[in-house]
């Protein structure tokens, strides 16, 4: 992968080789493993639809050919096939609180260098990127072994969450008949907690302002009690039915004194858009995007539109509703791009040109989906469950974990596609992470078209963005059209 | 104004203070000053005045203006609603007046520190309650933040780019002629100041797709403006410059500053209701405007006001502009004073004394043969506009 030595803002040789003769001495230790091959560990458990299934909830993945055994049978693979993102999934080592796992997390080389690391005062862990090649589906009953090789550990490197050490680790993944089904490599960062330039949280911040009130009357409180009960409600005329925004006394087309409210769907697009950069009150994040939403029922409305970059605004977008409390008695409605529906039948060879954009997709960060989904990928690290652990170990919050990333990132090319696509390999580049109460929106377009023998080798490149900067950036590639006979 | 008085008033004297970013004086005695400068200039003595019109928005009550003037008597005194979109609307007002026998000669001003005072561009953050109706209005719009002028007027121009294919540029030509008009003018803020499209381009943003440099400037200044009829006008020194029509609009779910709710953003109806009132009290249409003043506290509304008046149809304003028809020499030079971008941003009335100078032939930029000169008022805004011509 390109320029992976600068992740999460890392200043590559800022810190250099460090003369120091203690740095060299404890690099040289971190790197004698360098190379070497770790034990085959083979997973407890065969590929299973229970944890397929558990996998796609957690992911909101719907392709049904996960789960469904009826359409998977008609399907290109005639049964169920495990989701490709699922490859790293099978080996993990999982939880054992009943006592040691049968195989230990020792037997791999990176072990002992991790270990070197947290008795350094390294024990910050982020993985930083990851590249999956898939060579062939997964089925249930596959029984996956993973070979690990420990292919480079860094100098001592700056980076925006501290000062450390990337380990890169290459595993090759073979099943029960040691056949080649995959291969990952993964780099991780180990740092110092307390040195990134982040600096630690600063308690004695004021407080924040709150942003303007609505000011209410009679004629209007009726719109802002819906907001804190999770309605958009729309003046309506009793009378002829018409409805308006904003809310008057009379009814504007018949002149109707008796007006209710209906309730909007909360499905609109964007009619028009302002990004206020200047002046700035300090009650909002900037840049601020505030859309002129139109609804389906034909009003519009003044809304911020969230989870959405100023670049990627688009007159006509779909957005759907989502509320925001904005003090102990307010309630605003927002908008975000809305989330685009699976594709139920899959695209053909010759469908797609470079340049083709894939929707926008914002993807809400919270505890649930951070905790339910580091459980469906079978990761029991603790900052990607516990509060408190994830703070000691230099990070705000918990955080959202690379598998999650590469799921998500996988479902969303995959509602895209369609069903049936093939996935021969996924590169992931992660930055910013995704802590609970952000929202990440995913971009891509595509960026390569290779066609031969009746399929399209598709390149896709791809961004998710949060509100402190990129999640993920990466790239993946698909096959449309006629599968090559050996991946099946 | 009614339409008995379609070209049966004038405006005879104009007077000004200068414009800058800090007049180091009150708004008091910048209305007190501007107005007897008009009245100087018109060679009236204040005692005469017994009208005055001003905005609503105007913090110098007429009573002290009076007072200060020394008026002994006033007739008629009322205010216009609305911000910048008043400013014909108070020639318009005090032409009617004159035309009706309510005042004789009438005072129309504008006066503010709205630089080195409260700035006017910083909005409304702090209004947080209130149940009236004007309080409520702000609901809809500010606690998304949408809080200043250039925030609620960016909201047209993103509709109006997207369906007429306008760009940031074209807004940019708007600002390269105005402050080209402005580097002639010694009073302009911008004397000697020009810019080009590419420093229009490299300014940064205000609130997108708004730049720095398609945003007028926040002045301090007055300017005052002096109303009587034609007969009683061919009596004072100065080329009389008849009031052809004058006119006012709201219309179509008007909404100050945010009528978003109406069919088309993208057009300006009110100014099209002025417009259609101006052609039907005058008989005039747009191939008779040889000089114009159009509302420019934010570029992007010049163009649908172009539009509105059928200098070019619905949409073309862009190419209207890209053909360079707003400069000296074009088909329709506009705001010769620098506008309020380039000489200073006194909510219209400035642009109003220019179009007096076109008429008499006194403007530091002077369009050759000057019939009809029309003048814009604010935008997005329930607003007004008017002709002036010369005196058959």
């Amino acid at each position: 992968m390109a320029d992976s030595d600068t992740p999460l803002g890392g200043r590559p040789g800022s810190a250099g080789v460090n003369p120091g003769e203690e740095k060299a001495e404890f690099l040289a230790a971190l790197c004698a493993q360098v190379g070497a091959t770790g034990k085959p560990w083979t997973a407890r458990d065969p590929v299973s639809e229970p944890v397929i299934r558990a996998w796609c909830d957690a992911m909101a993945d719907g392709n049904p050919l996960y789960t469904s055994p009826d359409r998977a049978a008609a399907g290109p693979y005639g049964g169920i096939v495990a989701p490709p993102a699922m490859l790293q999934v099978w080996t993990m080592v999982g939880l054992h609180l009943g006592g040691p796992p049968e195989r230990a997390v020792e037997d791999t080389p990176s072990a002992g260098v991790y270990q070197l690391l947290d008795d350094a005062g390294f024990v910050g862990v982020v993985a930083t990127n990851a590249t999956y090649s898939y060579d062939r589906l997964l089925r249930p009953g596959h029984l996956l072994t993973g070979t690990q090789t420990l292919a480079e550990v860094s100098e001592e490197k700056s980076t925006g969450l501290g000062v450390g050490h990337f380990v890169t680790t290459e595993t090759l993944y073979t099943d029960q008949d040691g056949s080649r089904v995959g291969s990952m490599t993964l780099r991780i960062l180990k740092f110092r907690p307390g040195t990134g330039r982040q600096g630690p949280e600063d308690d004695t911040a004021e407080e924040r302002q709150v942003r303007p009130r609505p000011a209410t009357n009679r004629s209007t409180d009726w719109f802002w009690d819906g907001c804190r009960a999770g309605q958009l409600r729309i003046q309506a005329c009793d009378d002829c039915g018409h409805l308006q925004h904003p809310p008057a006394v009379r009814c504007l087309s018949c002149g109707g004194a008796d007006l209710s409210h209906t309730v909007a769907s909360g499905r609109g697009t964007l009619y028009s858009w302002a990004v206020p950069h200047y002046p700035q009150a300090p009650a909002f994040d900037y840049p601020l995007v505030v859309g002129l939403v139109e609804l389906e029922e034909g009003v519009r409305l003044v809304s911020n539109v969230t989870g959405v970059r100023p670049d990627q605004l688009n007159v006509d977008m779909p957005l759907e509703l989502h509320w925001l409390d904005t003090d102990d008695d307010t309630t605003l409605h927002q908008f975000r791009p809305a989330a685009p529906r699976r594709r139920d039948s899959t695209l053909a060879a010759g469908d797609l040109e470079v340049g083709h954009r894939l929707p926008l997709s914002p993807v809400p960060i919270d505890t649930l989906l951070i905790v339910s989904t580091a459980l469906a990928t079978r990761d029991f690290q603790d900052v990607h469950h516990d509060p408190d652990a994830a703070r000691a170990k230099g990070t705000p919050d918990i955080f959202m974990n690379i598998l999650t990333s590469c799921g998500i990132v996988s479902r969303w090319i995959g509602d895209w596609a369609g069903p049936d696509v093939g996935w021969q390999s996924i590169d992931l580049r992660l930055g910013a992470p995704n802590h609970p109460g952000d929202t990440m929106t995913l971009s891509g377009s595509v960026t390569a078209v290779k066609s031969t023998d009746g399929h399209d080798l598709v390149t896709v490149g791809f961004e998710g963005a949060n509100s402190l900067g990129t999640h993920v950036s990466g790239t993946a590639e698909l096959v449309f059209g006629d599968l090559p006979g050996d991946r099946a | 104004m009614s339409r008995g008085a379609a070209g049966r008033a004038a405006i005879i004297g104009i007077g000004a203070t200068e414009f800058s970013k800090n007049s180091g004086r009150t708004p008091m005695e910048l209305a007190v000053e501007s107005c007897e400068a008009a009245l100087a200039d018109a060679g009236l003595p204040a005692e005469k005045v017994d009208g005055i019109v001003t905005f609503s928005a105007e913090q110098n009550l007429e009573i002290e203006v009076a007072r200060n003037l020394r008026i002994p008597a006033l007739r008629h005194f009322s205010m216009v609603p609305h911000g910048g979109g008043a400013a014909c609307g108070t020639i318009g007002q005090a032409a009617a007046a004159v035309h009706a026998g309510s005042a004789d000669y009438v005072l129309c001003y504008r006066a503010f520190n709205e630089r080195s005072w409260h700035r006017f561009g910083s909005g409304v953050q702090g209004r947080h309650g209130g149940a009236e109706s004007f309080d409520i209005s702000f609901s809809w719009t500010s606690p998304f933040g949408l809080l200043t002028p250039a925030s609620w007027v960016a909201m047209f121009a993103t509709r109006y780019m997207h369906q007429y294919g306008a760009t940031s540029e074209d807004f940019g030509r708007v600002a390269v002629a105005d402050r080209r008009h402005a580097a002639n003018n010694p009073a302009a803020f911008f004397h000697e100041q020009p810019i080009t499209l590419a420093d229009h381009q490299e300014s940064r943003w205000i609130v997108e797709p708004l730049r720095l440099l398609d945003c007028c400037q926040e002045s301090d200044g007055g300017q005052a403006l002096l109303v009587t009829t034609v007969e009683r006008a061919r009596d004072l020194a100065p080329t009389p410059a008849v009031i052809a029509a004058a006119a006012q609009g709201a219309t179509d779910d008007q909404q100050a500053m945010r009528s978003y709710y109406r069919d088309n953003i993208a057009a300006i109806p009110e100014m099209g209701l002025c417009a259609r009132q101006l052609w039907e009290a005058t008989g005039l249409g747009p191939d008779d405007i040889q000089v114009a003043n159009i509302y420019d506290h934010f570029t992007p509304l010049v163009l649908p006001q172009l539009e509105e008046f059928g200098f070019c149809r619905r949409g073309e304003a862009a190419d209207f502009l890209r053909d360079g028809n707003i400069e000296l020499g074009g088909r329709l030079p506009i705001n010769t004073n620098g506008g309020q971008l380039g000489e200073a941003y006194i909510h219209g009335m400035n642009g109003i004394a220019e179009a007096v100078r076109q008429v008499r032939g006194t403007s530091v930029n002077q369009v050759d043969g000057v019939e009809h000169a029309l003048v814009t008022s604010g935008t997005s805004v329930p607003t007004s506009a008017l002709i002036l011509g010369q005196d058959s």
